[in-house]
């Protein structure tokens, strides 16, 4: 499994949208969590109010990544792999589950 | 095993802990949590009475589904599951056809998914691989299932290199998957269990190291004195057995998993008081089925204290009653196996190879290599053609297992034999079985030496089936030189005397090699050809040569990029080696489906297969290497990480020095991810020497291919190329006409490159929007910074891939099924368009059905066009 970053811009007019979208990603990810983990996301203000986010995830690949995405339902802009992660300071934000 | 008898049933002694932990794993699988338990002791230490004891305290509340795996020294792939399975249904049919672990496991996973599940393999210390693949993709699904797994191993008989201790190794750290150790019984619980009896409690415990079954076998005994091991602690239960009552537990114990009644009565005549006496005993159980032994153990300690002259003599009497069973024909698998215990190496030599040959005819092309070597043993003593034959036997079924290495080792020792035989056609023939298999491996120089000695041995030789075997193999080198004209010269005229000496084998292989040969000469007098050989099912030609021939049409279509073409031949290839286990030609016909699915802009299924490809452990270089080459620039085209990953573990396998196809396709793929990346100025060096090279030897496609990639990163320095093909077009600089071409060809993202070289603004636009179609990312930001250089402005983002909502809970592939079954094509048709086979979409639409709570393909079409999924075109 290694780490990436998606991104996924300007994916939901509302946040509604984007809950729905998050649960769906729970529920597919939770079938195969051999192939995709989910470890956080941050939520992007979009133009006009809409909303996109840059989500870290673990994977077996970024096959499985685009696979789980397909069956979530949920838009891809850009893969990308981390080496690396540097916490300087905690996150300033608490997590809205 | 610990069974204490007390007033309010059966309770198990020291097993409250372990039971508890399967109980709590029970509630949550009712939650949709499934788990696993793998349940280790050494023998006897009454792991099985656990799992049962479990089992039948949950009365109906759930559905139990049990299989146990046997003691046989070739255990049948996938033996638990045919418990499992039963006799109907698709789980069924997969087991008895023998198909691949991750088909049989899906279609478990689907009966599994039905309803809240405790699922028990037994003594799977003894499991074949097949079944350990499946527990394994078993292991990292369980937390999805309402499914609680009950694996029982014996953990004292586990060498380092045991398959078992693999699995426990990989499944160490999977999350849904825990190991319950049965420890031995302390002396409180042996005292319990002694209650009652004559028996000094320490002693008893000293003995038995607290080892239930032992415990269990001495108590029945009823005496006060504690024998010192298990083997006679069983036989004083026997000890009140009459002479002829004690020579049927020995037959019994001989005759694994279970004797039949006719059977016993075949070898003592009238046995039924023996065999009451016997059960009496409590050491045996007669069911329907026959007679076996409750406990491995017990069978063996019995087995064991036969003196080994009986033993002989005893499995010699069972191979004479078993040439001649009531019912049915003899079943030559059991025949060979006694026939070994007897050391009888005539019957051994009768019937181990007859059970090769059984095994090879249903695709069971790893026992049919064992049974071989079963032979081989006693054939030690008999003349080298004799030998030679067992050895050429199995060299090819490691062939088809793609078990290359030994293949090539074995054959080796037959060449040997054959040449101490003094027989130089038949030594000529396994030079010639030689030559395809290093073919198969990229060595083809050695290939063409092996077949030049065929040839030398057979020149001048009147006609036979061996020569026409050689003929045919030669005609084959030349196919695989790339001398079409050669192989035709050759292979009708193999065929034909093959023909006329009953060799069949010999004349299906010639045939595929001339259809091959008209194929990519012609066309359709090779289609033909190629088609009547593979539509014979009549068993007049080899399963492999029909794979041969399906695989060759749908490469054939690939190589050209006439989609339509491959299409129609590949899904069928692929079905075909899939229900055959053939498992050679199916990662051949993967690894082309792969590259055809690139070429047609089908990139998410292409990785699939791809990746399909690489999950198994296979020798043949050049089918791994086409995978890791698709997988790399499917990434590299949508701008994805480990396209380089791919790549270089593609370089790490090495190109055989042959290939030089594979070298082409390895610098084109290097050179494009080079320039998609931005680099473009390494094109030319990536390039150079296998363009010099192609340039040599007049190959003027691989040429055509190297400057088109060289062109679009700018090295203009080639000159103008002969030839119309797509690539020479884009390498002359015909960019509108190339992109013409490639829109023909059904091949979007090479069209949409050519069209992003245009200097008309409404092809580059054209050429973005189909790049972005596609997801290609990096091509898509070239065209869309020379529209802006054109001053064109708001170049939409494009549609996003997966924004749609999944309907009803359809995954994307039932998705695309239901636009399909819309569409109005039957599963067949659905199957064939998506490269599934039949039963897959059958299993598809069946959860559509039901995930959309309707009855027929027309309510679902309906619903369909409710939930805004639009039909497919057709």
């Amino acid at each position: 499994m290694e780490t990436y970053v998606i991104l996924r811009r300007d994916g939901w007019r509302t946040p509604t949208e984007l809950e729905e979208a998050a649960a769906r990603s729970t529920v597919e990810g939770e079938r195969t969590p051999d192939d995709v983990r989910w470890i956080r996301s941050y939520v992007l203000a979009e133009t006009a109010g809409s909303l996109g986010t840059v989500c870290i995830y673990q994977a077996s690949s970024p096959e499985a990544i685009r696979r789980h995405a397909g069956a979530a339902g949920l838009p891809m802009d850009e893969i990308v792999k981390v080496v690396d992660t540097v916490v300087v300071r905690d996150d300033p934000i608490p997590a809205s589950t | 095993m610990a069974l204490s008898v007390s007033a309010r049933g059966i309770d198990l002694l020291e097993r409250g802990e372990a039971l508890a932990t399967l109980s709590e794993g029970l509630s949550e699988a009712r939650l949709g949590r499934g788990r696993m338990f793998l349940v280790g002791g050494e023998a006897g230490a009454g792991k099985t009475v656990l799992a049962r004891a479990f089992c039948q305290g949950l009365g109906d509340s759930c559905r139990v589904l049990a299989g146990a795996c046997d003691a046989l020294s070739m255990p049948r792939p996938l033996g638990p599951l045919i418990d499992v399975a039963g006799t109907e249904g698709v789980l069924a049919d997969l087991v008895r056809l023998g198909a691949q672990p991750s088909e049989v496991f899906e279609a478990l996973r689907d009966v599994l998914a039905e309803q809240a599940t405790v699922l028990v393999f037994d003594d799977l210390h003894w499991a074949d691989e097949a079944t350990l693949d499946v527990l394994r993709l078993l292991a990292r699904r369980i937390e999805g299932l309402p499914t609680v797994v009950i694996g029982v191993y014996r953990n004292d008989e586990l060498s380092r290199t045991h398959p078992m201790r693999t699995l426990l190794g990989d499944l160490a750290t999977a999350a849904a998957v825990d190991r319950i150790e049965l420890e031995p019984l302390s002396r409180d619980a042996v005292a319990e269990l002694a209650l009652g009896h004559p028996i000094d409690v320490d002693e008893l415990h000293l003995r038995t190291g607290g080892n239930a079954f032992f415990v269990s076998q001495v108590l029945a005994a009823q005496s006060s004195e504690v024998p010192s091991t298990v083997r006679d602690a069983v036989i004083a239960r026997a000890a009140g057995l009459s002479p002829s009552a004690f020579l049927l537990l020995e037959a019994v114990a001989a005759i694994p998993p279970r004797a039949e009644l006719w059977l016993l009565e075949a070898l003592f005549g009238e046995t039924s008081d023996d065999l009451e006496n016997c059960v009496a005993t409590g050491l045996v159980l007669d069911e329907l089925r026959g007679t076996s032994f409750r406990h491995e153990l017990a069978r063996v300690a019995v087995e064991e204290t036969t003196p080994l002259s009986r033993r002989r003599a005893l499995h010699r009497k069972i191979v004479a009653a078993l040439r001649h069973p009531p019912f049915a024909e003899p079943d030559v698998e059991r025949l060979a196996h006694h026939a070994e215990a007897a050391r009888d190496t005539d019957a051994v030599l009768e019937f181990a190879p007859a059970a090769a040959a059984r095994a090879a005819s249903v695709g069971a092309y790893r026992e049919a290599a064992a049974q071989y070597s079963r032979a081989l043993r006693f054939a030690g003593d008999r003349p080298p053609g004799e030998r030679a034959l067992l050895l050429e036997g199995r060299s090819r079924a490691c062939y088809l297992a793609d078990d290359q290495v030994e293949a090539i080792a074995v054959i080796g020792e037959a060449i040997e034999c054959r040449r101490e035989e003094r027989a130089p056609t038949h030594q000529a023939r396994a030079l010639s079985e030689l030559t395809t298999y290093l073919v198969c491996r990229g060595l083809l120089t050695e290939a063409r030496s092996a077949v030049d000695e065929a040839t030398r041995l057979v020149a001048g030789r009147p006609e036979s089936r061996e020569v026409a075997w050689v003929e045919s193999i030669r005609a084959y080198m030349f196919l695989s030189d790339g001398d079409v004209d050669g192989a035709i010269a050759l292979a009708g005229p193999a065929a034909e005397m093959a023909d006329r000496h009953g060799d069949r084998d010999a004349a299906a292989q010639a045939r595929v090699t001339l259809g091959t040969a008209l194929l990519w000469r012609d066309g359709p007098t090779g289609k033909a050809t190629l088609e009547h050989v593979a539509a014979d099912r009549s068993g007049a030609v080899p399963a492999e040569q029909i794979a041969r021939a399906l695989n060759n049409l749908g490469a054939c279509g690939a190589s050209r990029r006439d989609h339509e073409f491959a299409n129609a031949y590949l899904p069928a290839a692929l079905e075909y080696c899939v229900e055959g286990n053939l498992d050679l030609w199916r990662i051949n016909v993967l690894a082309v489906t792969a590259r055809s699915l690139l070429d047609q802009g089908r990139w998410t299924d292409a990785a699939e297969f791809a990746a399909l490809l690489l999950q198994d452990p296979r020798e043949s270089p050049w089918p791994h290497l086409e995978a890791l080459m698709v997988l790399a620039l499917v990434r590299a085209r949508r701008g994805d990480p480990g396209a380089h990953e791919a790549i270089e573990e593609a370089r790490a396998l090495g190109v055989p020095p042959d290939e030089v196809g594979v070298a082409v396709d390895l610098a084109a793929a290097q050179a494009e991810i080079a320039w998609l990346e931005g680099r473009a100025e390494e094109v030319g060096d990536i390039t150079a020497m296998p363009l010099a090279a192609a340039v040599e030897r007049g190959d003027a496609s691989a040429v055509s291919r190297l400057v088109f990639w060289r062109r679009l990163a700018g090295v203009v320095e080639d000159g103008p190329l002969p030839g119309s093909d797509a690539y020479a077009l884009g390498a002359n600089g015909k960019w509108d006409d190339c992109a013409a071409e490639w829109t023909r060809l059904g091949t979007p993202y090479e069209a949409a490159l050519a069209r992003s070289e245009s200097d008309h603004v409404d092809a580059l636009r054209q050429a973005h929007a189909e790049l972005q179609r596609l997801g290609a990312r990096p091509a898509a930001a070239v065209a869309a910074r020379r529209l802006r250089q054109r001053g064109v402005r708001g170049l939409a983002r494009g549609p996003r891939n997966g924004t749609r909502l999944s309907p009803a809970g359809l995954t994307s592939r039932e998705t695309e099924v239901l636009a399909l079954v819309a569409a109005g094509l039957s599963n067949a048709e659905i199957a064939a368009r998506l490269f599934l086979s039949t039963r897959t979409v059958d299993h598809h639409v069946s959860r559509i059905l039901r995930k959309l709570a309707v009855p027929t393909r027309a309510r679902a079409s309906a619903e369909a066009a409710r939930l805004g999924i639009a039909p497919s075109p057709r």
